[in-house]
């Protein structure tokens, strides 16, 4: 085992490059004045004052965060009864299944978005609408492997067992298969809120470029505006909240977990 | 059953991280050199350029020409690229617009052509000279690409054009056409339109009229429902998705050459011209053979195939002249031709205070 352990260098030495470094970054552009470099780091709040003395920031926020929450949701009630239908199946149907919702996903991200914006040229719908159905298409499959792969570990033995003590299919799924798979559901969220509540090239594309959320921000920040002090304040905000719902869904997770011993 | 859910999970996510990657500059085939390589040293430049804005054959015939290698990468807008230049990425040809040349020059980040050593440099058509003139004076720093300047393209079946012309750019405050309208998402193109629609200058800093440029906007987005694109509105236009929109004038002349039914027009209350001209920042690491590149661009062979190909209207004054003339690829179609001497139509120039505020505030009009 010690032998194994030594292989984890590379990979930490990768983090340390690829992700902490650049995090470090981001805290220090976000607490230091426009202009800035290292030699010459002048610390400020400024950066955070701005983004919370006019209501146009913390509104474009809020409505971010209400839309990630909303696909969430989208998605676990569509994804729960699409996961809980594909583990009734049979061995060799279910991986058709599986193969079926995950091969749109072979194709990147951006060109089926594109696509749907042909598909959607067809159809009256607000632009809010448009940027829902691209959320919701993109994120779905997510959830729906996430419920499905915790559906497929609950040992039927155990409902069989649940029948056997008196409980109705009802009863059944409400006491044995719905806690059992909560660990899924809750993966399912974290892998779609935290994508969905940064999601910047949806809205554009969908969103007629009506619908700002904080990705646009951000890109309009460090790509359009050139501040990256700015845009790293922004950024900031955006890994505190994605950190607090991580804690959050975490909880959620280990309550799940404890209920099933 | 798991397995394969969690390994195909894992093959998305690598692909999605791959595809994040995007493309960058295609790989240094070394071939061996003639004349390149003799005569300055070095055969490889690296260019930096709006995208779908070259003949697609021109790169090859000057690499075949020269026995060199052109590494051609794109940008989306000029900010973007002085974003790129600031990440430490090294060109030796820059294709930026006027105030962003003059951006890098203010902060020494050009330096001269070696204007001598250069054969095409002398048809320049006048109003593009004069344009490039207003930022580099002695015309040592720029050479002209494309030029041209922002209207309105109307699809004529549902649009009066009697109407464009009387009200120009109000005609996008014009809640008959709510809805219909496809507005330029920039905050440089939005305020100029705000600035213009109100009589004022597109390069004031008085903070009252910035003020009202802002309620301007604002109440063109309360009130229409634009669409706010970029260079979607080409395709969106020759599909006749809606029935007006903010355009530079190239764009117009491609979207009228490819549907009939729509025509451009210059507001009244004047626009802004532009020129786009290639530059040489100080770090050009083969300046010898830049120098030949700007001048192959320059030549009335590839102004011609450019122009017939993007639709941009040519710097070349012989290009431009037969181009627009009865045999040419653009006759009649009046986006090809900005006007000329119109007093209210203006350059833009770049101001850093004006850059801040006019992009916190286009934020604020969109929410």
């Amino acid at each position: 085992m010690k032998g194994f352990s030594k292989m984890a260098y590379p990979y930490i030495v990768w983090m340390v490059i690829m992700i902490i470094l650049p995090m470090l970054m981001i805290v220090f552009y976000a607490f230091s004045k426009s202009g800035n470099d290292v030699l010459t780091f002048q610390f400020t709040f400024q950066n955070f004052v701005r983004f919370f003395e006019d209501s146009v920031f913390p509104n474009v926020l809020w409505r971010s965060l209400k839309m990630a929450v909303a696909t969430t949701v989208i998605c676990i009630a569509l994804g729960y009864p699409c996961g809980y239908i594909i583990a009734k199946l049979k061995g060799n149907n279910q991986a058709i299944m599986i193969l079926l919702i995950t091969l749109p996903m072979w194709i990147n991200m951006l060109v089926r978005t594109y696509a749907w914006r042909g598909l959607l040229g067809y159809v009256e719908l607000s632009s809010e609408a448009r940027v829902y159905v691209g959320m919701v298409y993109n994120f779905l499959p997510f959830m729906i492997l996430e419920i499905y792969t915790a559906l497929s570990k609950i040992d039927p033995a155990l409902l069989v067992a649940a029948r056997d003590l008196g409980a109705n299919d009802f009863q059944a799924f409400l006491k044995v298969t719905l806690p059992l798979s909560l660990s899924g559901v809750v993966s399912g969220i974290t892998l779609v809120f935290l994508p969905a509540v940064s999601s910047f090239f949806i809205p554009k594309l969908l969103g007629g470029g009506q619908y700002v959320l904080i990705g646009n921000l951000i890109e309009d920040y460090f790509i359009t505006s050139g501040d990256w002090n700015f845009g790293s304040a922004i950024s900031f905000i955006m890994a505190i909240i994605i950190l607090i719902s991580m804690y959050v869904t975490r909880k959620l997770d280990r309550t799940a977990k404890e209920d099933e011993i | 059953m798991n397995k394969l859910a969690k390994i195909l999970l894992a093959g998305l996510l690598v692909a999605g991280g791959y595809s994040n990657s995007g493309g960058s500059a295609s790989g240094n085939t070394e071939k061996e050199t003639v004349d390149a390589k003799e005569v300055y040293g070095c055969n490889v430049i690296n260019v930096f350029s709006p995208g779908e804005y070259i003949d697609e054959d021109v790169i090859p015939n000057f690499e075949k020409q020269y026995n060199a290698t052109v590494n051609y990468d794109l940008f989306d807008s000029n900010e973007m690229m002085y974003t790129k230049l600031q990440g430490g990425s090294s060109y030796d040809v820059l294709v930026p617009s006027d105030y962003m040349i003059e951006r890098l020059l203010q902060e020494n980040f050009l330096q001269e052509l070696d204007l001598d050593s250069m054969e095409n440099q002398d048809g320049f058509e006048r109003q593009a000279m004069e344009l490039a003139g207003s930022f580099d004076p002695d015309h040592v720093y720029a050479v002209p690409y494309f030029w041209g300047s922002v209207g309105i393209i109307y699809n004529k079946n549902n649009v009066d054009p009697q109407e464009v012309e009387e009200q120009g750019w109000e005609i996008l405050r014009n809640t008959k056409y709510k809805g219909k309208i496809f507005m330029y998402d920039s905050q440089r193109d939005a305020f100029m339109i705000a600035f213009k629609a109100l009589g004022y200058s597109m390069n004031t800093e008085n903070e009252d009229e910035i003020n009202k440029a802002f309620e301007w906007l604002k109440q063109l987005d309360d009130t229409m429902e634009p669409s706010y694109v970029t260079d979607e509105v080409i395709d969106a236009m020759i599909n006749g998705e809606k029935d007006i929109a903010v355009v530079y004038s190239g764009d117009a002349a491609y979207i009228v050459s490819e549907n009939e039914d729509m025509a451009f027009s210059e507001p009244h209350q004047g626009t802004n011209h532009w020129i786009d001209a290639m530059v040489m920042p100080k770090d050009a690491q083969c300046s010898g053979l830049a120098n030949a590149f700007i001048d192959y661009i320059s030549s009335y062979d590839v102004a011609y195939a450019n122009s017939v190909a993007v639709g941009y209207t040519s710097p070349n004054a012989q290009v431009m002249d037969e181009l627009s003339s009865e045999d040419g690829d653009f006759y009649e179609n009046n986006a090809y031709l900005p006007r000329e001497g119109y007093d209210k139509d203006e350059i833009f120039h770049y101001s850093e205070v004006l850059r801040q505020e006019l992009g916190f505030l286009w934020n604020k009009v969109k929410n």
